[in-house]
This record gives C-alpha cells, structure tokens and sequence, in this order.
C-alpha cells in the first residue's frame, strides 16, 4: 500500500461517516464567521488601521496629481526617482514629474516598486494583491519601498469581501494573493520589533478618486 | 438549607481550624450544616494521576455521602472543581452519571456558596491589616471564583485588599507536581513570593491549602518568618490565631 | 530532530539554571502576554470567535478523507502536485526525489515546524545540497546548530549580544551592537540566496480545500520571497491543517495572528495555488504540497482529537508558568509548552516523553487562551490515564496511589492512620511548626518548608465538639 492509500485507510478507519454532502454543503455556503463590526466611514477605518501598521497613508489623490506625489516623498525619504512598476502605470505623466520608470518584475537591486492593488481591507489596513501578467507580486516584494495606489472605492470592509470580489470579477484565484499589511518586519531579537525585514522598508499607499 | 461540609483531606489533616471556620461562616450565612462523618478525599490525587477506576470509587463514596444535602460546600477550590466539573466527565454515558450530575450541581467552592447563593451579609472575622489575594487555578478557572472571596472580604472593615502583580498565575503547586517536580514549583513559588512582597501586604489569602502551604513553605525557607498566610476561610470566620 | 523528551526533569533544571534565558523569558512573556491581551481586547466577541473556529476545525477532522481529497483535487486543477508522506522518512525520501528531478542545488526554507519535525535539512545537507533558513530566529539557529525553544518565537531563549557574536563569527563582518543593524545584515546576507535559490520550501499555516491554496502567514517576506523566487516550491504541513473555505481560514487568520504575536494581521499572508500560470512573468514553475501524516491520523477518533485542532499560535506556552520557567528547550523535541506536552508522547511514543503529560500543573492558563478551545489540561489528564495503563510509571508511585485510593475507601482505617501521621508531623515542626526535611519528600523539601500539621485532625476534633 502506498503512503497515501495508508494514509486514508487510518483516517477512514476512525470516522463516523464517508459522506461528502456536509462538505459540499459547507463549501457552497461561504459561511463567514463572526465579523467585528466597523465603524461605517471604511476609508477613515483603513486609514487608522494601515497607519497603525506603520504604512504611510497619502491621498486621496486623482491620478493625475499621482507623479507629482510619487516624486515629493521620494525626494522627502532621499531616494532616487527611479521606479519599476506594473505595466498598467506606463500611462501616468511620469516625465513632467521627473521620474524615471520602468515596467517590468521587480530585480532584486530595484530600490522603489509601484503598485496597484486589488482591493484594500479596512478591518486590518491591508493590501490585497492579486499575481498576474499585469500585475508581477516581485514589484511589491523586492524593492525597500513600496509604493501602492488603492482607489478609494476599491476598500472593502472584511478579508471576506475581498474573497467575494475575487469570486465575482475573476471566479477563480490567480497563482498567488497578497495580504500586505505595513513594510516587512521581525521581532525575532528579544521581541523588538524592527521594520525592513526581507520585504520592504516602508509602504505609502496613495489613496486616489475618479 | 442542608448544607454538608466537604473539609477535603488536606484540610483534615493540616489545618483543621480551616474546617471549622467554614462551619462557622456556613453557619453564619444560616445554613442547617451536617458533616457527614465517612468523608475523606475526592479522589483528585489518582484522577489527576491518570488512575480513573481509583477516582471513580471515591466519588460515588462522596456521592452516597452527601445524597441528603441540598449543597456540598467545601473550601477548596480545586475539590469543588474535581467535583463541579471532573466527576461528570469521569461518569459520561454511566449507570451513575444522574447521581453524580445531581453531585456536581449541587457542590459549591465556599467564597462562591456564601457570596453568591447564601449572600452572606456579616462576616464574623476581625482580621486588621493588608492582604494580597492569590487566584488558586481551579476555583478561578474552571469555577470563576474571582469577585465572591473579594467582595465577601470587602465587608470586613478592617481589612485593605491589595492586588498584587500576576495574582492569578499558578503558584506551583499542583499537587504531586511539587514533589515531582520540587525545583520548578520552587521556582514558580519564588515569582508568587516576589510578587507578594512587592505588593507589601502583610498577609496573602488564598481558598485552596495546597497553594498556602507551597507559598508559606517557600516563604518561610527564604526566611520570610513576617508575612502571614492564610485560608480565605480563616480571614472570613476570624480564626487566623493558632 | 532528535527525541530527548525523556530527559525533561534533568533538562528543565538546566534551563532554571541558565539565567539568560531566564531574562529572555521574562521578557518576552511579558510583550507576549500584554498583546494578545490588548488585540482580543479590541476586537470583542473572542468567545464567538473561538467557538466557531473550533467548530470548522473539528467539522473538518470529523471529515478529514473527503477534504483532502477535494484539496487534492483542486491542486491538481491548479497544476500542482500532492505528495504524501506517512513518516519523516517520507518527507525526505520524497524531497530527494524532487531536488533530482529538478537539479536543485541550494534551498531556501521559510519557517516550518513540520519540517524540523521531519529533519528536513539534515536530509537535504547529507544529499549535497544547501539549505539555508530564511527566517531571522530559525538563520541564527541554523548558525547556532539549535533547535527552536518556542514554535513561533523560535530563539526567544537568546540575547542580541549571543546573536551579534554568532553573526560576527560567520559573516566574517565587524561586531555590531544593535538590533536593526544585526536585521539589515542578515537581509544583505540571504538576499543572494533568494535570488539564487532553486527550491522554496514552506510550510502552511492551512490548507484549503475549496482552491487547493497554501497559506502561509509571515512578517518578514521571507516567505514570499522564498515561494515567488526560486523555481521550485514545496510546502510541507500536516494533514490536519485542512480548512474547507477561504473564509474559513479568515476566521482562523483573526485568531492565529492575535494569539501568537498580539497582531490584528501579520505582514504578509500569502495565499498560493499552484505554479506559475502561463501568462505570470514570475513565480515558480512547480508547485508541491507534501502532505504529512507522522502520527496525526492515530490520533482521530480517540481522546487526543481535539489537539488536532491546534493552529500553532504558541499562546498556551507564553502562558503556561512550567514553560516560561523552563524553557522550550526542556521538553526534548519540536513542540514545546502544554501543546508540545500532548502532541509529542503522540507522535514519538508515549515511552519515550513519559514525563511530558506531567509537566505542568493544570492550572487551566492554557486551556484559557486556547484560540481553538482545546482542553488540554483534560489531554495531559488523557496521556496520564494512558501511562497508567500501560504501567509506565515507577512500581512506588503506583504502590503509593493505590494504597491511597484504598485508605480512603476505609474512613475507619483512614481516621486512624491520618491522625497518626497528624500527631506525628505535628512533634516533629517542634516549636517553629515547620518541617525542613522530609525523607520521602525531598522533592518538597529541598526548595520549601512544610508548615506542620495542627496535631489533631478535623474529625477527631469536630468529634470532640460534637461529644461535649
């Protein structure tokens, strides 16, 4: 018998039933368990929280004031204005605000990453990034900053309502979801949390309308 | 009101004044109080041993025992636990388990019996001076005694309760545990000590003998010959001279 | 990883002893503690909440077959691959396999518990590849050649000086002081190794059967950099780590992350189904879930089930007194604290962790912030009954139970006998009242008094007062 016949053979064993229609029926309802209850202003709630996991949050911005943003706080931080980006973001007016771009997954040299996201989560300050052709998961990962820009009406209330989302405009999950939730962290040392572990240093989410 | 006093083995043996202000406080809160002569222990030492057969004979003793009472009361915490919530898990799915649910129901930590169904109004002792409470495991977490010894204290005029720092972590005890395991326990006694002194009060109160013992024993190791150790019992019935 | 479970009294001692982890504990207990306090604080409902995550994890156990086929099932959809492992043996055996398929060279690994338990690295080194761990406790472990003390504070039990001097000695880099910079300098150091790897291993905090997706929840990155970069990734993780829905596993996520690190989510949680799609510019081209029995299957349908439950958070051991006193090293094996205590006789033999299910007090600290509501003073209690059974304790101690057992049987015997020893407790405290020395119970003794007896016994005296 091979492990995995030997496997299932102990775990059938000791169970009461064989029957697969509770898990069909589990599966099909979705059933979310208990919810905290949120205060009904998502984008203030998503603020606070994303805050207090030390992203900075920026905006709401319309996407043509985005470049201008991008290149304050780069300059505020000291840092070249010199991005790699999703393809989508080729067409902001990067050049009159003096930032060089480049749309491609991130190397492991690249200092800024700029980022859509999928949705944001108010519950916990969270990005929720979906991997795919337009969207390479390395540009958020590899660079020291990370630069996401989330429409405001694209924050929902729960990870839930992202799941759901997900459902209903792709119907199936993509190789990999991203819950980002502030700039990479350890508190392996004596418990002391420090930012910057193997992910990025800092994360602005600009908030942007229209 | 029949109530019958389990005194618990450790109590029978050590500090019997403790069984005595029990029936004194019981008696006080207007209860009709029978001690049924045949009680020895509820088994807890074979049952927390993994010897189930030999805890099983002793409840039902306990339960033929104390069968014409309205309440057992008992002052331990971690007896009326075994009792309240280890014997129906003893007798699931038994011939016995009415009896030994009826038991269960009926059987009462002492601060919790007085505060909560007897409402004890006067409390007789006299005790002057500050104390620190210890949060015994059983009575608080699987019984949630925690207010009934506060607020049954709190109507003692002369008495300042102070809450010391992590009053409700274990002292280390544990029955067999402390002899098993004598350096850990006397490391975990060593935390309790500290925090008693820090709390600077002149006694600690505990509702289990087992816990009081552990710290008094620990204590007086370290020298401390001061600080005064109690059973909430004798605080409350103001039996705390030898 | 080796089992010396055995030794947990001689161990234990060790570990009051050694007054740097010690400090370590004392320190980490206190932010581990008050955090996990604060956030359950602010979300409410923890009761609900833990409710019905016990519910799902045992709705799943109860159904165990039929979601692992399904998550198998959609892992195969997804492109994936299933492999299943009875033993460690397995999980190397079949790690081998796929290191030669794909000519790995060098894997990089983000933290799993599964995977010490089945000594992954030593299997992947003695076949000539290397492994380097990613996560910043389970690296300066691998420098130290330890085992993690606590299943999610892996190094918990070392000072930053300890680390600072490990690092200096195999970067070959100056001495540094403080923690940020000794954080940068592990990130320089494994950066290349990421970029360079062939194979990610992880583990997965769940399963889900509805997608046939790994989660995996981190704060570093380094879990994400070590199942998007290289171009392999293998995921290895329990059998009993399957969830039926993705909202299932956000149930669990709101408990798991607030219990282990007092945090309303971690940094990263990555949740990955299969490889690379064909239109993806990154991510690995292979995608395995190995999954692993290793004991867990015995323990459905007994008494042990509901630690099946367990999502590794780690708060039963920052709360438990015996662990914060002694240490993860004490209890011998990979899983340390009340949860280690009941899963290791499990999973090594009860005859080789015998004193494990005696390694607390039952004080119910556990079992009170279990996320999952798992008793496990009532399992402890469980392993107890076991080793009695199968008379795996000393002759004495069994003698010394039953003789008790039977004395209290015989009130009559038992009256006699205990005023006995009342009288005779009491002369020998003299005039202190204290017993300093015990020749049975040295194991009191040693450490503590024995305030004496009173002398008289309740029933004698509650005898007297009747007769007068």
């Amino acid at each position: 018998m091979n492990a995995r016949d030997a496997i299932f053979a102990r775990i059938r064993q000791t169970l009461q039933t064989t029957d697969a229609s509770a898990m069909e029926t589990h599966l099909a309802r979705h059933a979310r368990g208990p919810l905290p209850t949120l205060s009904a202003d998502l984008v203030t709630r998503f603020r606070e929280c994303a805050t207090r996991l030390e992203s900075t949050v920026a905006g709401p911005l319309t996407a043509a004031e985005v470049p201008a943003a991008i290149a304050r706080y780069l300059d505020e931080q000291k840092l070249p204005r010199r991005v790699v980006s999703w393809p989508g973001m080729a067409s902001f007016d990067w050049k009159s605000a003096g930032v060089e771009i480049e749309t491609r997954p991130a190397r492991g040299d690249d200092l800024i990453g700029v980022t859509g996201v999928f949705c944001g989560i108010a519950e916990t300050g969270t990005l929720m990034l979906l991997s795919g052709a337009q969207t390479p998961p390395t540009v958020s990962l590899l660079p020291e900053t990370h630069i996401a820009l989330l429409p405001v009406a694209r924050i929902v209330a729960h990870m839930e309502d992202g799941f759901d989302l997900l459902r209903k405009e792709h119907g199936s999950v993509p190789r990999a979801i991203n819950f980002v939730s502030g700039p990479s962290r350890t508190a392996d040392i004596e418990q002391t949390v420090t930012l910057g572990a193997h992910g990025p240093y800092r994360v602005l989410i600009i908030l942007t309308t229209g | 009101m029949r109530v019958g006093l389990f005194v618990t083995c450790l109590v029978d043996l050590m500090r019997p004044r403790i069984g005595f202000a029990a029936l004194k406080l019981l008696r006080a809160a207007g209860a009709d109080v029978v001690v049924p002569r045949a009680q020895t222990c509820c088994g807890q030492p074979g049952y927390n041993a993994g010897d189930n057969a030999g805890a099983r004979n002793l409840a039902l003793k306990l339960a033929r025992e104390f069968a014409d009472c309205d309440y057992v009361v008992t002052p331990s915490g971690s007896c009326a636990g075994m009792i309240r919530v280890h014997y129906p898990a003893l007798f699931r799915e038994d011939a016995h388990a009415g009896d030994i649910g009826r038991l269960a129901e009926k059987t009462c930590e002492l601060t919790d019996f007085l505060a909560r169904v007897a409402r004890l109004e006067r409390v007789p002792g006299d005790f002057t001076g500050t104390l620190a409470y210890h949060d015994s495991c059983s009575g608080l977490r699987e019984l949630g005694v925690k207010t009934q010894p506060r607020a049954l204290l709190a109507r003692m005029p002369g008495v300042r309760l102070i809450e010391m720092a992590e009053s409700e972590t274990c002292c280390g005890f544990g029955g067999t545990f402390s002899v098993k395991f004598g350096d850990i326990a006397t490391r975990m006694a060593d935390n309790k000590c500290q925090n008693i002194k820090a709390s600077g009060a002149d006694a600690v109160a505990a509702g289990d003998l087992g816990c009081l013992l552990h710290i008094e024993g620990r204590l007086r190791r370290l020298g401390d010959t001061q600080t005064r150790v109690l059973h909430v019992a004798e605080v409350l019935a103001g039996a705390t001279e030898n | 990883m080796q089992v010396a479970s055995g030794r947990f009294k001689q161990r234990a001692h060790d570990g009051l002893e050694n007054p740097v982890l010690r400090n370590a504990l004392l320190k980490s207990q206190g932010k581990f503690v008050v955090t996990r306090q604060q956030a359950f604080d602010e979300l409410g409902n923890l009761g609900e909440l833990r409710a019905a995550a016990a519910a799902v994890r045992d709705h799943t156990l109860e159904r165990l077959d039929t979601y692992l086929t399904r998550f198998e099932t959609e892992v195969r959809k997804a492109g994936g691959e299933v492999l299943w492992a009875q033993t460690a043996e397995d999980v190397q055996r079949l790690l081998h396999d796929i290191c030669a398929r794909h000519g790995v060279r060098l894997a990089v690994k983000s933290k799993s518990m599964v995977t010490e338990e089945c000594e992954v690295n030593q299997a992947l080194e003695t076949a000539g590849i290397e492994v380097v761990e990613t996560d910043l406790g389970e690296y300066i472990l691998q420098l130290a050649n330890e085992p993690p003390s606590h299943i999610v504070a892996p190094v918990v039990h070392k000072t930053k000086e300890e680390v600072a001097a490990l690092f200096e000695r195999h970067h070959g880099r100056p001495r540094l002081h403080d923690i940020p910079a000794l954080c940068r300098e592990a990130r320089e150091v494994l950066r290349p190794k990421f970029l360079a790897a062939d194979l990610g291993i992880s583990g997965a905090n769940f399963i889900i059967a509805e997608t046939g997706t790994a989660l995996i929840v981190t704060n570093e990155g380094n879990g994400r950099l070590a199942t998007t970069l290289p171009r392999v990734h293998v995921a290895i993780t329990g059998i009993e780590k399957v969830v039926p829905t993705l909202e299932d596993a956000a149930l669990l996520l709101r408990l798991l992350t607030r219990s282990a690190t007092g945090q309303p989510i971690t940094n990263y949680v990555s949740l990955l189904t299969g490889p690379k799609r064909a239109s993806d510019p990154d991510g690995p081209e292979h995608f395995y879930v190995i999954l692993v029995d290793n004991g867990r299957s015995k323990l459905l349908g007994g008494e042990l089930q509901p630690i099946l439950r367990c999502i590794r958070c780690g708060a039963c051991m920052n709360h438990c007194p015996v662990y914060q006193n002694v240490g993860g090293h004490a209890y011998g094996w990979v899983y340390p604290g009340p949860m280690g205590a009941v899963l290791t006789p499990s999973f090594v033999g009860l005859e080789n962790a015998r004193d494990l299910p005696d390694a607390s007090t039952l004080c119910g600290a556990c079992a009170a912030v279990c996320p999952v509501n798992i008793p496990l003073p009532d399992m402890l209690r469980q392993l107890r009954v076991q080793r009695m059974e199968k008379r795996l304790r000393p002759w004495t101690e069994r003698a010394a139970l039953k003789l008790w057992s039977w004395l209290a049987a015989r009130p009559h015997i038992y009256g006699i006998a205990t005023a006995l020893a009342a009288r005779l407790l009491h002369c020998f405290g003299g005039k202190t009242g204290l017993l300093h020395r015990l020749p049975f119970a040295s194991g009191w003794t040693d450490g503590r008094d024995l305030p004496a007896p009173q002398g008289h016994t309740f029933r004698e005296l509650y005898k007297q007062e009747r007769q007068t």
